[in-house]
């Protein structure tokens, strides 16, 4: 004769209260009343094993949650509290700071503070680039069309709610133009950067990285032109390596100006450059009327260019670091190296 | 996609060094990833003529040749008439053919190149030897053909060059696709040499035939019907040609000149319908396919209708490769009556295959909706050539060119002639654009000084037609090809890119002196930065997503995580709500790695669905910076003092004074589950606004974290931090001239008194002497019985208007001492 629905409930009723008390609740699973259960199963009617093996079960795990919340207040009925307002434990010194020598900025936010640096001097306002962002301000407002062919290059995440970690710095730009629209109309000149981390759905090794970081630039006056714009960049990559440096470029398509171009500088010697030796340095174009005009500024009056590109790379460059993946492992052999 | 330099040739002068016009392509034109030199490849393959052919005794396939190569192939055997000795074991070797011989020394172009090229030599073969061999398609690279030798069908001298016979002394540029995805006219050879015509400053002219869009061929043949065709929306294709021809052969192949052709372009010949098909693809990007007309009409029913419509949800169809897809109301079909018979633009079915019973074919001839296109070509997985190019936008105008161009040669190659009229449906007629320019504008826009007579030039060599007004203002006729150009900056790109943007001046922009600073934001985050560094610490930066698991640990809810639906893997699939469980994790393997006692923190952004959307609607962003020190060794200090101390070190250089406060009440939940409340603090301006949390880890992070006992951290929001550090005033006492005074006092308080008691209770009376005061601590002691301890403090006074008296410095010192013993019910020992 097997137990009843309601005598199994009163077993675990008993034994979570035993539980709730208890300073060794684990031991609560070995209890005789739990072996007792188990042993019934083999003695059953095929017909009523399942269902009974499944009440069995439930008591089973509710012991099991019971125990992991009974655990966790048995530990911390040893915690010991203490002042929060003391500046340190009684019978204990004053702490002291570590040598100020292990300390260290990560690489990628010294770098950025050194392009943020720069182009302020030169005139630029700089705002960090946002971490989640819709359609929009990624695709949208700087003339992808829905499903246009050139949204591939992105590989973009997606969320539930159909949000998107950004994929370009360039999600700001229709921001920075928005805003900038007041001041163009003052007389005045949109000059702007913003920077941050990015992501694209890639797998990681050591030249491919899910995350990393960009520096996007926007610019626009009555009169901007592309001969404008070939000098900000290499006006930038000149105070950037401390060289003059020569510079050229090829076509490039980006849905977001027209005409577009990526942008290469001559590899500079400081970082062990030779004549003839390029690097590409960004995207870059004059920024395409639709996307003015979606930003409400009107194209006839107003031209502008914009360009955007890697900041691991420089860094990467700069030291000669051969992989992407040191730059967030958190290790502390690789951040050390860049103490201030 | 590759380029052929020769097939180029055939359509544009090219006078100078193939390095030099790869790096003029890749400067206004497309990015070039690489090139291939043929004639290095081909350089020693010879024409030969067999001038006997018997089978070796013994063996069922060898043959036993002498060949001829007039002599021009060194340091080989040959018999009295100059002849050389090869074994071959291909079927259709026989005696007057022309082959291509790989001599002894040759590389066999097959595996030219590759890790182990194999070099040929003269061996013995059954008994016989045989001075290199006669290669088959394969073995020159052609293509996947191995069942007999390639037969040589040009005329051609014995030992000629084979290279030179097939114009394989050839250069082949490997372009970068995606750098042309606007570009449907670069997708074909002819329009891909106007553009290295118009790089190269030279004039082009299209051949006749591709500008010929008007001429209609075929009419009915009696015993043939061309079918009515249908298309069901001008958004799913703009336009869809048929045309029947009769007497085409499956097994008939196409030349070995047009075969080398589509080898080099990376596209396996197949058979000379198909070859035919892909070489006018590879000539002007317009794909076509051929169906057999008998099965089509069959599958078409009663009516004899081909139409273009979108598929029905999970419609399925046998493609051509003998797989079934299931598709959805986003594919486009092709139809015959009702019954789906191809995936539009992107792979046929295998109801309407042509087969070797095939004699008549219906040649389509169509554009479909590049979107759908590529929609289709992500689900399905299917990426051809054909497709590449539907991605691209093929204009609707190329098909009638390419329709008559491929029935012309199809007639020639075939000996087939026209059956039907040309059935074509043109529901998305295109008009020809014309576009104002404004050589001002142009040259506004690119900061240059090009008269208008340098435009016009520049695009009269790609054939845009240019009309010039005396006032420099005029209009620019585009060709049907260019259907990439719709305003005046596409047609001021052109000027740009054909003359070459590193022609223009780089200058720079004028601009006032007015001077820009870096945000309130970015300066005290570097503040912040600059004194955690000086702490001996380390920033680290950590990835923004996790894994759920994480979060769970954390105490955090699962479902208050914004989640990536198309995740790498499970660990990057929820956006973190701090940052601390990301640092928590990278505690451990620090430690293993031999570092002892240490500290990471991280500036980063934090996001929560409870955060709710900003007035754009997206998510809300928090900035968020987290601290964690650990010490792998030391167990002798409290690690949450050690927090402190940074904290208020850090705080110190925004000049921002926070109170600790018992975790509980104002606490971002996200922030604080991971810390034990009994050893933890709720971190609070002086005005009760709660920035953040700093304490102790719970029991159970320090075991699923594996932390050592000293470990301790604090999570603030950065975003208050400005807050408050903008509201701090500038503060500043003069120094002095007066010596001060100061004094140390030990209270003797119960156990349970807080040392903020004593502080705020000693600071409420000296912030109401008129006298610069401090205090600070000295030592805490607690003996051994626990009922009460000992803090001592410095008191320090000065005045600003005389040296201090002892007993004035008393008085302030008892003031102290009488409201901190009466706020406590301690006593002074």
């Amino acid at each position: 004769m097997s137990m009843s629905v309601v005598e199994i409930e009163s077993v675990k009723q008993e034994l979570l209260l035993k539980v709730a008390v208890s300073d060794t609740p684990r031991d609560i699973l070995k209890a005789p009343e739990i072996k007792a259960l188990y042993a019934q199963i083999g003695s059953l009617d095929p017909s009523e094993k399942a269902a009974f093996g499944k009440q069995v079960n439930e008591v089973r795990i509710a012991l099991e949650q019971a125990i992991l919340d009974r655990e966790e207040a048995l530990e911390a009925v040893d915690v010991v509290p203490l002042d929060i307002t003391a500046p340190w434990a009684a019978n204990e010194k004053q702490p002291e700071l570590l040598p100020v020598e292990f300390g260290s900025a990560h690489p990628i936010s010294q770098e950025i503070n050194v392009i943020v640096d720069i182009f302020t001097r030169m005139g630029f306002e700089a705002i960090e680039s946002r971490q989640i962002d819709d359609d929009h301000h990624m695709f949208g407002a700087l003339n992808f069309p829905k499903d246009h062919p050139a949204r591939d290059g992105y590989d973009t995440f997606r969320t539930e709610e159909g949000f998107i970690p950004p994929a370009h710095t360039s999600t700001m730009q229709h921001r920075i133009l928005k805003e900038g629209k007041a001041k163009l109309e003052q007389g005045g000149t949109i000059a702007s950067i913003s920077y941050g981390r990015v992501f694209r759905n890639e797998d990681v090794d050591a030249t491919h990285e899910h995350t990393f970081y960009q520096c996007e630039g926007v610019f626009v006056s009555t009169d901007a032109t592309l001969g404008q714009m070939l000098g900000t960049l290499r006006s930038f990559f000149e105070s950037y390596y401390g060289q003059a440096l020569r510079i050229k470029t090829q076509p490039g398509y980006f849905p977001f100006v027209e005409p577009g171009l990526e942008f290469a500088i001559e590899k500079p010697a400081s970082i062990g450059g030779k004549p003839g030796d390029w690097l590409e340095m960004l995207g870059c174009g004059m920024i395409h009327p639709n996307v003015l005009k979606e930003a409400g500024i009107d194209p006839t009056k107003y031209q502008g260019f914009a360009f955007g590109g890697g900041v691991e790379r420089l860094i990467m460059l700069k030291y000669g670091i051969e992989d992407l993946r040191h730059f967030e492992s958190a290790r502390l052999a690789f951040l050390r190296k860049f103490a201030l | 996609m590759i380029i052929s330099v020769n097939w180029l040739k055939q359509f544009v002068d090219i006078d100078m060094p193939i390095d030099e016009l790869v790096t003029l392509i890749g400067e206004r034109l497309v990015e070039v990833e690489g090139t291939e030199d043929l004639a290095e490849k081909y350089k020693d393959v010879v024409v030969a003529k067999i001038i006997s052919a018997e089978r070796v005794e013994g063996s069922d396939h060898l043959s036993l040749l002498w060949i001829d190569d007039s002599g021009v192939v060194q340091d080989v055997d040959r018999n009295e008439e100059g002849y050389v000795q090869v074994v071959c074991g291909a079927p259709n070797v026989r005696k007057d053919l022309l082959v291509a011989w790989l001599p002894p020394k040759c590389v066999v172009p097959e595996t030219f190149g590759s890790d182990e090229p194999f070099v040929l030599s003269a061996r013995p073969l059954m008994g016989h030897v045989s001075n290199g061999m006669i290669a088959s398609a394969r073995e020159l690279d052609l293509y996947d053909e191995h069942d007999g030798i390639l037969e040589i069908d040009k005329d051609a001298a014995a030992g000629s060059s084979f290279a030179e016979l097939y114009d394989l002394n050839d250069t082949l540029i490997d372009i970068e696709n995606k750098s042309l995805t606007h570009r449907p006219d670069a997708f074909g050879v002819i329009g891909f040499a106007r553009e290295v015509a118009g790089i190269q400053g030279k004039r082009f002219e299209t051949p006749e035939w591709l500008k010929d869009t008007g001429t209609t061929l075929g009419a009915h043949v009696e015993g043939f019907t061309a079918p009515r065709i249908y298309i069901e929306d001008a958004g799913l294709s703009k336009r869809f040609q048929m045309i029947v021809l009769d007497g085409v052969r499956e097994d008939m192949a196409s030349s070995v000149q047009m075969q080398t052709y589509l080898a080099r372009s990376g596209v396996r010949p197949v058979n000379a319908m198909v070859d035919i098909s892909n070489y006018l693809m590879l000539l002007t990007g317009q794909p076509t396919h051929m169906y057999d007309y008998d099965k089509l009409k069959a599958v078409a029913g009663d009516t004899f209708t081909v139409g273009v419509r979108l598929a029905r949800q999970d419609e399925t169809l046998t493609l051509l490769d003998g797989k079934e897809i299931t598709m959805d109301a986003s594919d486009i079909v092709i139809t015959a009556g009702d019954t789906a018979i191809g995936l539009a633009g992107i792979m046929g079915g295998q109801s309407t295959a042509t087969d070797a019973t095939t004699k008549t074919v219906a040649l389509e001839v169509a554009t479909f909706d590049l979107y759908h296109m590529r929609s289709s070509q992500m689900r399905h997985g299917i990426f051809s050539e054909a497709v590449t190019r539907y991605t691209k936008g093929v204009p609707a105008e190329l098909g009638r060119p390419v329709l008559n161009k491929t029935v012309g040669m199809v007639e020639e190659h075939f000996g087939a002639r026209v059956v039907s009229e040309t059935v074509d449906e043109y529901v998305g007629e295109t008009t020809i654009e014309e576009i104002g320019i404004d050589s001002e504008r142009v040259n506004a826009l690119l900061g240059t000084q090009f008269s208008a007579e340098d435009i016009a030039s520049l695009l009269d060599n790609v054939e845009f037609s240019v009309s010039f007004n005396a006032d420099r203002k005029g209009r620019v006729t585009v060709p049907y090809w260019r259907n990439d150009i719709h305003i005046p900056e596409d047609i001021i790109e052109e000027v740009g890119r054909l003359s070459g943007f590193d022609s223009i001046n780089a200058t720079m922009p004028s601009r006032d002196f007015t001077a820009v600073h870096p945000t309130r934001f970015d300066d005290v985050r570097n503040i912040l930065r600059q004194a955690l560094v000086k702490s001996g610490l380390n920033e680290v930066l950590t990835y923004s997503f996790v894994h759920g698991d994480l979060l769970k640990r954390a105490g955090q809810r699962l479902e208050n995580s914004y989640r990536i639906t198309n995740s790498i893997s499970p660990d990057l699939q929820y956006y973190r709500q701090s940052l601390t469980p990301s640092l928590l994790q990278h505690i451990n393997p620090n430690i293993r790695l031999g570092y002892g006692q240490f500290g990471i923190f991280e500036f980063n952004k934090v996001h929560e669905k409870s955060s709710g959307l900003t007035d754009e609607s997206v998510p809300l962003e928090k900035n968020s910076v987290a601290l964690i020190l650990a010490d792998a060794k030391n167990t002798s200090r409290t690690a949450y003092y050690q927090a402190k101390y940074v904290l208020e070190y850090m705080l110190k250089a925004i000049g921002v004074t926070v109170q600790f406060l018992p975790l509980e009440g104002d606490i971002d939940e996200a922030r604080a589950s991971v810390f034990e409340p009994k050893r933890s603090a709720r971190v609070a301006t002086r005005d009760g606004v709660t920035i953040g949390v700093i304490g102790e880890y719970k029991a159970s992070m320090s075991k699923t974290f594996k932390l050592p006992a000293f470990a301790a951290g604090f999570e603030l929001s950065v975003d208050e931090l400005v807050e408050c550090a903008a509201a701090v005033p500038v503060h500043y006492s003069s120094v002095s001239r007066y010596p001060g005074m100061e004094r140390d006092v030990c209270f003797k308080v119960p156990q349970e008194a807080s040392y903020a008691q004593i502080i705020e209770a000693a600071e409420s009376v000296l912030g109401d002497i008129a006298l610069e005061t401090s205090i600070a601590p000295l030592d805490i002691y607690q003996p051994e019985d626990g009922e009460t301890k000992n803090i001592t403090v410095r008191i320090n006074a000065v005045s600003h208007e005389k040296t201090m008296t002892t007993e004035e410095m008393t008085a302030v010192v008892d003031a102290v001492i009488s409201k901190v013993t009466e706020v406590t019910h301690g006593e002074v020992v």
